[in-house]
Parts: C-alpha cells; sequence; structure tokens
C-alpha cells in the first residue's frame, strides 16, 4: 500500500467526470455516503450510471465498492446500524426517503452474489420464486416466465429436462446462471452483480461474461469485480474506488489505458491492490 | 404481464402507515409469545414461592434447616429437613465422583485422542446413554442393581476397587520410581539394576495395599441394595453425557493453535493436554461439572425408586452404603399422602423443599453464566 | 523427568482416556441388554394352555376348537393330581382328629399351590379375582411356583447372631406314606403335560388393555397415555419454541431485553423435573383449574414447559445454521421480511428443526415427575380423544414406578414391568435414532 497517499490527496484525486457518456442516466449518486456505526464506508461519492451499458466497479478489498453496489437496492438495511446520507435516485427518488417501498425498489433491481444462493428447492421453483411473490399464479403464465428466464440465462437448454430437480445439484457455474434467471424473472431494469465469478472456474466466467455481453442490451448493469481483465472485458464504464472514495469514472478503455489519475494508474498497473 | 416500470416507487401514506403498523405489531406478537415462554420461569418462581411461605410463616426456619428429626405425619408433625438436605448432597457429591473423572477422560480422549470415524460410533454412545428416559435408570437400579448390591455387595465393591485404583496405582509406581531413580543418581550404581531394586519393591507395597483393601471391601455386607451408592453411580451414569459433551465441546473451542504451539515446543499429548488445553478450557469444564452437578440434583425418579428413602442423617456422613433420602424424592413421594389437605404444613413444606431446589439451580445457572462471561472477556472475544 | 516416563505416563494417559470411553459403553451395554433381553420376553415366551385360555375367554382371540381339543388332552394330563387330592381328602377323614388337625394347614397350602399352578379346580365354585380364575400363563411362572408347591419354605433363626436364614423343605416329607405323597412327583414329572408349554408371539402386549392390574394382557392404556401427552406436549411447545427462536434470530436486536430472556431461557432449562410437576399442581390445576382434577391437559402444558427450552434453543441453531446467502437472495427478489422467513428460511432450517423436535418427543415420552401430580393414574381405561382434556390417563413412565414399587405382586408380574421399560426405551431410542439420522443427512447435505 502507498501510505504516502493521505486522505485529504485521495479527496483531491477525486475530481473525476461524474458523467461520462451522453446516454440517459438511470441512477444517479450525489454526495451519497454511507455509514457502518461511525466508519464512513462509501465517502461522498456522485455518479450517474447510464442506462443499458455495463458499468464496472473496481478497487482493492475494502475500498467500498460492494458496499455502494448494495446500497443501490438499500442490501445494506440489513446490517444493523448502517445509515446515509446524500442521495441515491432512482426514478426520480431518493430511494433513502422515508417514504420508499423497498420491496418494489429490489423487485425493480435485481442483484446476483458473489457466492451462487440457489434456494435448497427446484430448478423451477427458484426461477419462480420472485414472480409468484408478485401474485403470478397462473401455472402457463409461469412457466412460460421461467423459461424465458432461463432462456435468457442461457442456461435453458441445460435445465430444460430437470426443472424439478433441487438446484443444488447443480454445478457452480450453472447454479450462478440460475441466480441471474432467477433475478431475471421479476423482469427488473437494473442487474446489480457483486463479484458474479469470483467463485467460479474459468470456463464457467467465461459464459457468465458472454451472457453479460448479451444482457447489455435489455439491462443497466452494475458489476462489482476483483479482476481487472474481466471488468476491461465486459464493461462500457469503469469506476475506480479507493478508501471509500471514488477516484476515477470513465470510459473503460480509456481508464485502461489512459487513466487520469496517478492512483487509477497505480492500482491498473498492479502496484498496489 | 405485470411491468415493474409501472410500479411506484413511492408508498402511499396510508400504505406506508399500513406497513408500518402491521410490521410494529407482527414484531410486538413475537415478541410477546417470546416473552409469554421464557417469562415461564418467574411463574414458576412465584408459584412454588407462594405455596413455600405458608410452611416457613407456620413452622419457622430453624427446625426446617436444622432439626434432623422428619416426622411430617407425627403428632406434633416435626419437619426437620436436615437429613434429606443431607442425603442429597451425599447423593450428588457420589454422583459427581463417578461423573466427573470419568466423563473429563472420556471428553479428552473424544476430543484429542480418537481419530474420526472411532468418534462418530462414540457419540451416538453417549446420546443415547442421554436419552434413556430417568424411569428406565431408576427400574434398573431397583430391579437389577439393588438385588445385586445386596446379595454380592463385597465382590462388587472390591472389582470396583481393581477397577479403579488398579490403573491408578500402576501409574504412581511408575512416576515414583523414576522419579526415585532420578534421585539415586548419587548412587554408583547402573539405573538398571537400581531399576530392577526399585521397582518390585514399589510394585509390592502397591499391591499389598490394593489386596489388603479389596479384601477389607469384600467383607462387607449390605443390608440393603437400595442405598446412597446403589443411587449415585446410576446417577453418575446419567450426568455423564452431559458432562462428556459440555467439556468436549470447550476442549475442542480451545482450537488447534494452542495444541500446535504446545506440540511444537516438544510436549508429549498427555503434556500438551493437561499444562495448556485443560487449563485454557478449564471455565468450559467447570460449567460441565455444574450442568452435571443440577441434572444429579434435580433427578427424581432414580433416587426415588432406589435410594431406600430413609430420612435418617447417613453416619458417619460419608456412609453411601445407608438408605437415603432426597429432597426430589420427598417431593414426589408425599405430595400423594398430602394432596388434599391443601394448607397444611405437610403440603407446603413439599413446596419450601422445591423452592430450595429451585435457588440452587438459579444459583448454579447464574455461576456458570458468569464463568462463560468472564473466560470471554479473558480471551477477549 | 526422563523421556521414557514421558512417553510411558502419555501412553497411560491415553489409555486411561480409552478406559473411561469403554467404561461408558459397558454402562449403556449393562443397561440396555437386560431390559432389551428381559423386556422382549413379555413379547415372546413359552406361553402355557392358561396363556391362550385368557386370550380366548377374555379377549376373543384364537380357535376355539383347536383350543377345547388341546385343553381336553391337559385335562386328562391333569386328572391324577385332582383324583390324588380326592383320594388323600378320603383318606383324611378316617383319621383321628390330632392327626388330621396336623395335615390341616399343610394340605391347605398344597391346595393353593396346585390351583395357583393350574387354576381352580374343576367344579369349585369360581374365584371373584380373576387372577384367581387362571393357572400359570408363562412357563418360566410356572417352574417358580412349581418350585413353590414342591418345597415350603420357612425362615430359620436359630442363630442370634446372624441375620434369618431360608430353609427349603420338600412338602413331600410332610406327606410320606399318605395317598398325597405321588402328587409331588407327579407335578414335577407331568407339569409340561399339564400346561402344554409353547413358545407364543404376543405382540398385542401393545396393544391389548390390561386385565386384573396387569396380571393379563397389554399395556395399551399406557402406550396411549404416553403419546397424548407427548404429542399435546408438541402441540403447545412447538409453536411457541419456533416462534420464539424466530424472533431471537431475526427480530432481536443483541441487548439486554435479549440477554435477559436468554437467562430466562436457560434457567427453565436448569429448573428440575420435579418442580415442573409441582408447578403444573399448582398454576394448572389449582389456580387456573384448566380441569378439575389431573387431566392429559394438565400433563401435557406442563410437559411443554420443560421441554420449551430444548426446542428455542435447537431452533435456534437451525436457523442461524441457514446461509445468510438465501436471506439476502429472497430480500434481492423484492420479498419481505416475514415472506423470507416463511419461504426460504424456515424450509431451510426444517430439519434441523425437526431433529429437535423429535429429540424433545423423546424427552417428553419418558419423563415422570412433571406428570405425577398433573396427570399419570395407576390404573385406567384407554382415554378417548376428546376425554383428554378432563381425564387422567396412565402412561407408560409413571405406570413402570408404580408396577415396580407399589404393586401388589411385583414379583408376579416382572415381564410386565420389563415389557413396559422395554417398550418406552425403545420408543424413546427409535425416535433419538431417527434424529441421528436426520442429522447426518442435514450435515451430508451442507458439506455436499
Amino acid at each position: 500500500m502507498s501510505e504516502e497517499i493521505t486522505m485529504k490527496k485521495i479527496d483531491q484525486f477525486a475530481n473525476h467526470a461524474v458523467r461520462p457518456t451522453a446516454s440517459e442516466t438511470h441512477i444517479e449518486a450525489k454526495n451519497f455516503s454511507l455509514f457502518y456505526g461511525d466508519f464512513e464506508a462509501v465517502r461522498k461519492v456522485s455518479l450517474e450510471i447510464p442506462k443499458r451499458m455495463v458499468t464496472a466497479m473496481i478497487g482493492p478489498s475494502g475500498c467500498g465498492k460492494s458496499t455502494l453496489l448494495r446500497s443501490i437496492n438499500r442490501m445494506n438495511d440489513l446490517i444493523p446500524s448502517t445509515h446515509a446520507s446524500g442521495e441515491m435516485i432512482f426514478d426520480g427518488h431518493n430511494i433513502y426517503d422515508r417514504n420508499i417501498d423497498v420491496v418494489t425498489l429490489r423487485a425493480r433491481v435485481g442483484m446476483v452474489f458473489q457466492k451462487p444462493n440457489v434456494f435448497p428447492k427446484t430448478i423451477f421453483d427458484n426461477v419462480a420464486y420472485g414472480p409468484r411473490l408478485q401474485g403470478v399464479k397462473n401455472k402457463q403464465e409461469l412457466s412460460d416466465l421461467v423459461e424465458t428466464s432461463l432462456r435468457q440465462a442461457a442456461i435453458w437448454n441445460e435445465v430444460k429436462d430437470r426443472l424439478n430437480e433441487n438446484a443444488l445439484g447443480m454445478s457452480g457455474g450453472q447454479q450462478q446462471r440460475l441466480c441471474i434467471a432467477r433475478a431475471l424473472a421479476i423482469k427488473p431494469e437494473i442487474l446489480l452483480m457483486d463479484e458474479p465469478t469470483s467463485a467460479l472456474d474459468p470456463k464457467a466466467t467465461a459464459k457468465i461474461e458472454d451472457l453479460i455481453g448479451e444482457l447489455r442490451e435489455n439491462y443497466t448493469i452494475v458489476i462489482v469485480t476483483h479482476n481487472m481483465q474481466q471488468a476491461a472485458r465486459v464493461s462500457d464504464l469503469t469506476a475506480f474506488m479507493y478508501e471509500g472514495v471514488l477516484v476515477e469514472f470513465g470510459k473503460t478503455k480509456r481508464l485502461f489505458t489512459n487513466p487520469e489519475n496517478q492512483q487509477t494508474e497505480n492500482y491498473i498497473t498492479g502496484r498496489f491492490g | 404481464m405485470r411491468a415493474n416500470a409501472n410500479t411506484s416507487l413511492i408508498m402511499s401514506t396510508a400504505a406506508s402507515r399500513r406497513l408500518y403498523f402491521g410490521a410494529l405489531l407482527g414484531k410486538s406478537l413475537l415478541f410477546l409469545i417470546t416473552s409469554l415462554s421464557t417469562l415461564a420461569v418467574f411463574f414458576i418462581f412465584y408459584f412454588i414461592l407462594k405455596d413455600a411461605i405458608p410452611f416457613f410463616k407456620l413452622e419457622g426456619f430453624k427446625e426446617f434447616f436444622t432439626s434432623t428429626r422428619w416426622y411430617p405425619s407425627g403428632h406434633p408433625a416435626e419437619f426437620g429437613a436436615l437429613p434429606i438436605f443431607a442425603g442429597t448432597g451425599l447423593v450428588t457429591l457420589g454422583a459427581v465422583v463417578v461423573a466427573v473423572p470419568l466423563g473429563i477422560a472420556a471428553a479428552v480422549c473424544l476430543s484429542d485422542l480418537l481419530p474420526f470415524n472411532v468418534r462418530q460410533i462414540v457419540k451416538p454412545v453417549i446420546e443415547i446413554l442421554a436419552a434413556i428416559p430417568s424411569v428406565a435408570y431408576g427400574f434398573f437400579a431397583l430391579v437389577v442393581f439393588a438385588p445385586l448390591l445386596q446379595n454380592h455387595g463385597g465382590a462388587i465393591l472390591a472389582a470396583g476397587a481393581w477397577l479403579v485404583l488398579g490403573p491408578i496405582l500402576v501409574l504412581m509406581v511408575v512416576v515414583l520410581g523414576d522419579l526415585l531413580l532420578d534421585k539415586l543418581r548419587a548412587i554408583k550404581l547402573s539405573p538398571r539394576t537400581l531399576g530392577m531394586v526399585v521397582f518390585p519393591i514399589l510394585g509390592t507395597l502397591a499391591f499389598t495395599f490394593l489386596y489388603r483393601l479389596s479384601a477389607h471391601l469384600g467383607g462387607i455386607e449390605i443390608s440393603s441394595g437400595t442405598n446412597a451408592l446403589n443411587v449415585a453411580v446410576i446417577l453418575g451414569i446419567m450426568a455423564l453425557p452431559t458432562v462428556v459433551s459440555v467439556s468436549e465441546d470447550a476442549l475442542q473451542a480451545a482450537g488447534r493453535e494452542l495444541r500446535e504451539g504446545s506440540y511444537a515446543l516438544g510436549a508429549t499429548r498427555a503434556e500438551t493436554i493437561i499444562k495448556t488445553i485443560i487449563p485454557a478450557s478449564i471455565s468450559g469444564i467447570l460449567t460441565a461439572v455444574i450442568l452435571g452437578v443440577m441434572r444429579a440434583i434435580g433427578e427424581t425418579m432414580v433416587v426415588w425408586m432406589a435410594s431406600g428413602n430413609a430420612a435418617s442423617m447417613p453416619t458417619p456422613w460419608y456412609n453411601v452404603l445407608q438408605p437415603v433420602r432426597t429432597l426430589t424424592a420427598t417431593i414426589a413421594g408425599d405430595m400423594g399422602e398430602a394432596d388434599h389437605v391443601t394448607g397444611s404444613a405437610r403440603f407446603h413444606v413439599l413446596f419450601a423443599m422445591a423452592f430450595c431446589l429451585l435457588a440452587f439451580s438459579f444459583t448454579m445457572n447464574l455461576v456458570s453464566e458468569l464463568i462463560v462471561k468472564r473466560s470471554r472477556k479473558k480471551l477477549g472475544k | 523427568m526422563r523421556l521414557e516416563t514421558r512417553k510411558l505416563l502419555d501412553k497411560s494417559f491415553s489409555g486411561m482416556g480409552l478406559i473411561a470411553i469403554a467404561i461408558m459403553a459397558a454402562a449403556l451395554v449393562l443397561i440396555l441388554s437386560p431390559i432389551i433381553w428381559r423386556g422382549s420376553k413379555a413379547f415372546v415366551f413359552k406361553g402355557t394352555i392358561e396363556h391362550r385360555r385368557v386370550m380366548l375367554e377374555q379377549y376373543q382371540r384364537g380357535n376355539s376348537e383347536r383350543f377345547t381339543a388341546e385343553m381336553a388332552k391337559a385335562t386328562e394330563a391333569r386328572a391324577p393330581v385332582y383324583e390324588m387330592m380326592a383320594a388323600f381328602n378320603a383318606e383324611l377323614k378316617e383319621m383321628d382328629r390330632a392327626k388330621r388337625r396336623d395335615y390341616k394347614d399343610p394340605y391347605r397350602e398344597v391346595e393353593k399351590a396346585v390351583s395357583v399352578l393350574l387354576g381352580p379346580k374343576p367344579g369349585d365354585r369360581t374365584p371373584v379375582l380373576l387372577r384367581q380364575q387362571y393357572g400359570q400363563t408363562r412357563w418360566d411362572r410356572a417352574l417358580v411356583k412349581l418350585h413353590e408347591a414342591l418345597y415350603s419354605a420357612d425362615w430359620d433363626y436359630s442363630n442370634t447372631d446372624a441375620m434369618g436364614v431360608l430353609v427349603e423343605t420338600p412338602r413331600a416329607n410332610a406327606f410320606k406314606g399318605t395317598k398325597l405323597e405321588p402328587l409331588f412327583d407327579y407335578l414335577e414329572n407331568h407339569l409340561d403335560e399339564m400346561l402344554r408349554p409353547k413358545t407364543t408371539f404376543y405382540w398385542q402386549f401393545i396393544t391389548d388393555t390390561s386385565k386384573d392390574s396387569h396380571f393379563f394382557g397389554g399395556i395399551w392404556p399406557e402406550v396411549l397415555g404416553t403419546l397424548y401427552l407427548t404429542l399435546g406436549a408438541m402441540i403447545f411447545a412447538v409453536p411457541m419454541g419456533v416462534i420464539a427462536a424466530i424472533y431471537l434470530c431475526e427480530y432481536a436486536r443483541e441487548g439486554r431485553v435479549v440477554s435477559f430472556l436468554r437467562i430466562c431461557i436457560s434457567t427453565l432449562a436448569g429448573v428440575p423435573s420435579i418442580v415442573f410437576g409441582l408447578f403444573g399442581l399448582a398454576f394448572f390445576l389449582n389456580t387456573i383449574h384448566v380441569s378439575d382434577s389431573k387431566s392429559v391437559l394438565a400433563g401435557s402444558l406442563t410437559l411443554s414447559l420443560l421441554i420449551l427450552p430444548t426446542i428455542i434453543r435447537s431452533s435456534e441453531e437451525a436457523i442461524l445454521a441457514v446461509p445468510r446467502a438465501y436471506k439476502e437472495a429472497a430480500l434481492g427478489l423484492g420479498a419481505g421480511r416475514w415472506h423470507t422467513i416463511l419461504t426460504v428460511i424456515l424450509p431451510a432450517a426444517l430439519p434441523g428443526i425437526l431433529t429437535g423436535v423429535v429429540i424433545s418427543m423423546g424427552r417428553a415420552a419418558g419423563e415422570t415427575a412433571p406428570i405425577i401430580f398433573t396427570a399419570a393414574v395407576s390404573v385406567g381405561a384407554p382415554l378417548k380423544l376428546w376425554e383428554t382434556l378432563s381425564q387422567p390417563t396412565p402412561a407408560l413412565p409413571w405406570n413402570i414406578y408404580n408396577l415396580c414399587t407399589e404393586h401388589e405382586a411385583v414379583d408376579e408380574i416382572r415381564h410386565v414391568q420389563y415389557g413396559m421399560v422395554f417398550t418406552l426405551v425403545a420408543i424413546v431410542l427409535l425416535l433419538n435414532l431417527f434424529a441421528i439420522l436426520m442429522r447426518a443427512r442435514i450435515s451430508k447435505k451442507l458439506r455436499g
């Protein structure tokens, strides 16, 4: 770690572009901070995540990238003694306002987790879980929805004959794609992915990455990754975070080839992290 | 199909209020049920105490705790419960003597000595011992064990002495002999020759002692098989699973690092366990002992069936071959006679005894809780 | 200390541990084997023709024609006994009064012994007590009774320094030279023809009611009572315990209130079972009057308090073992808190919760002390379901105690006592076995 970098310097670095592309903004953070008790895990971040693009968040572990991601659908609410300041705007509302319906929010912002977390239920029931929550009872409608989602997640062909088997019997890569299908089945607008391939082998990783490439047509995707190559491969935009601060945010190609910020360069060239 | 984008993020005030109060209501309901089930403890304390107080009002404390005369149906009735307390104490002490050394040795064996697959076989043995209903233990004590004790008491005692003291004496001979050899190094003789002298002498001494003891025990005749010894042994076996499983957990929790640290300094397994692991997990082991004591003291059926139920002081105090009577057995046995005379001292004295039991187990519980808390603080967890 | 000694000590230390384990295992075997061995004899034993007679007359079971044919043979074998007795009676009338008086008591004893062995003499008035209407139903008991018929036992107190000594003298000695003398040899040599023992498999021991306070028949009222009490306790304890566990794991914030609740739970777990019994009496029966007298309801409530801590703890453990990821996934899909608990957490925790429930079922089934004052009676008919609200019931644990301490003929019905203990232990161990297997499956699933 380059300890010579003081917090002041980081703040000074953080003169990043808030809005690197011209496309329509889908989520906007304005001076957003998130605290675990007294600890400020995300520090006054401002950025605009554009619609139907893949935005990657990179940075060393503990830099707050996962926390920022989980702030977008308020998953951090689960951890006691967290609170937020600033604004996180989605669909014209600050999602941290008191009158926000968190359940609807989470239904509109899907999430895929680090480890594939399929329920110990059948494959069908896993995918149908979300739609059933929203009151879809019609069997035909449900099975259509399940099929579409599984097809979208590029796993239909592998599981179509065993929809009624326990999902825990699948391989890790299949489980993760099932999780993606499960998230897609609730028809979210945004898909949050928290290091979705960190528990998978290279082959399964490649499949998920291909899938992300296909999904960007219809969804806004925000992906947190440890793996810079992955960010370079799959994303349109990349945000680099360090110690809770958003250091640089820009088009992926530009950020990886010609970083504006010294700290970013140090990180992507492997000098720390 | 429902289109997500149309669902507004904003809840109407009414809906939000409904949700809030719904959640609050649900949570309060859960809390209510939870406290109901936990606060049962207070109900128990209250209702036992409520029926115990009249006894102390009627008869006072002094006689109850100090007199040795227990004649609840006499005229006038006498309620000296000291022999009953003594019986309870004696039986519990006996159970501890049986269960604690055995239990800790077995726990050590389970956590550090046995390979994984053997452990998988031994664990169900412990679970089954714990699962057998107390009345089945009581039946065994009364129908099988008591006649055995009565008819072959001396032989059983002698065999027990050999079984328990035999290994211990062998160990003592080895250690003492070794220490002696170390001390005698000044004498210019080869350790081999010295050993040939020292070990036989010590061995003969130990053997003679054991032989004499077992001959003495073998001559004892037990007049009644339903006595404190019988109950203590059975209670010890019943408390064993608790002691084993709790202290095994404690030993396991001491962690691998500690063990590796000790082994790396050249300690043998026994030294590692005795000098490092057991001191590190002493709080857990103490908790195990306390839980074992509580199991023994609270047990009813075995003592009621097989202790002989004689409310007399054991003389001398450690005489386990005499029939005794315990608190639990008195409550169980006398309630039948006192049941319909609600309000009499005879009825309330049983509640007074129950209150003593309750207070004791509550204190023990708190003590064990404190021990755990303190050790956690010490370990900085 | 020398290295060799240290190594030796190390080995003996291991040896001590192994001895401890061995003693534990030996204790288990020693306790279980008489229960299993002699308990199984309540089900499989050599039954005499009297057993078949009881079955036919009291339980309407068996082939009546075949029995009549067999009984005819037995009667034929018994005839000489009664003939000899009749002959002796005639002889007795001829004797002078002093001699007659000498024979009177010994002869009465013989008459009694014979009727205990074979049942009442044909033509005699039917005795009132059911147990006197039949001879010995079990061959092992018959052999004991034969011994009593052949020998008279007296206590010899001639040595005042020692305890009395039991002296047995053949009864035949007293009747030397009379017509009764051959009776004893005949009894000894022809007993199996008179009683016709046959290996019997009496599985109905579990489902038959008992006749004449367990002299005949089975233990159904006790088994049923135990089932009622156990299930009743479950009905109260499982919902309460699981809800409390959900609250403690998912809702409660760690703090004073929760740590206080936890102390309450551990105190409840430490309350001696007899105190639960007293509490049940003082609260459920004497204060809120759930029923007028002891009842299954009051017993179930008391037992449910007893097993509540176990259920709370095991459910808590099971719920905490559910991976956090499941919860996050469900919430991430837009499920509410309750919905997450109901559809994801509880199903995943169910096997663990069930394991705890099954183990506490075993505990509830075997507990005696809490039901002594609240639910148990010594003798009773099997209850109908609605009667459980107001009626007491016999139950296995209580009746085991009762039969082996307070029954008027403890030694006569050992096999019933053993059979009851066997049944109870079997129920409890089967439940535990089920729990052990279930837990093995869970841990396999979590690992795999």
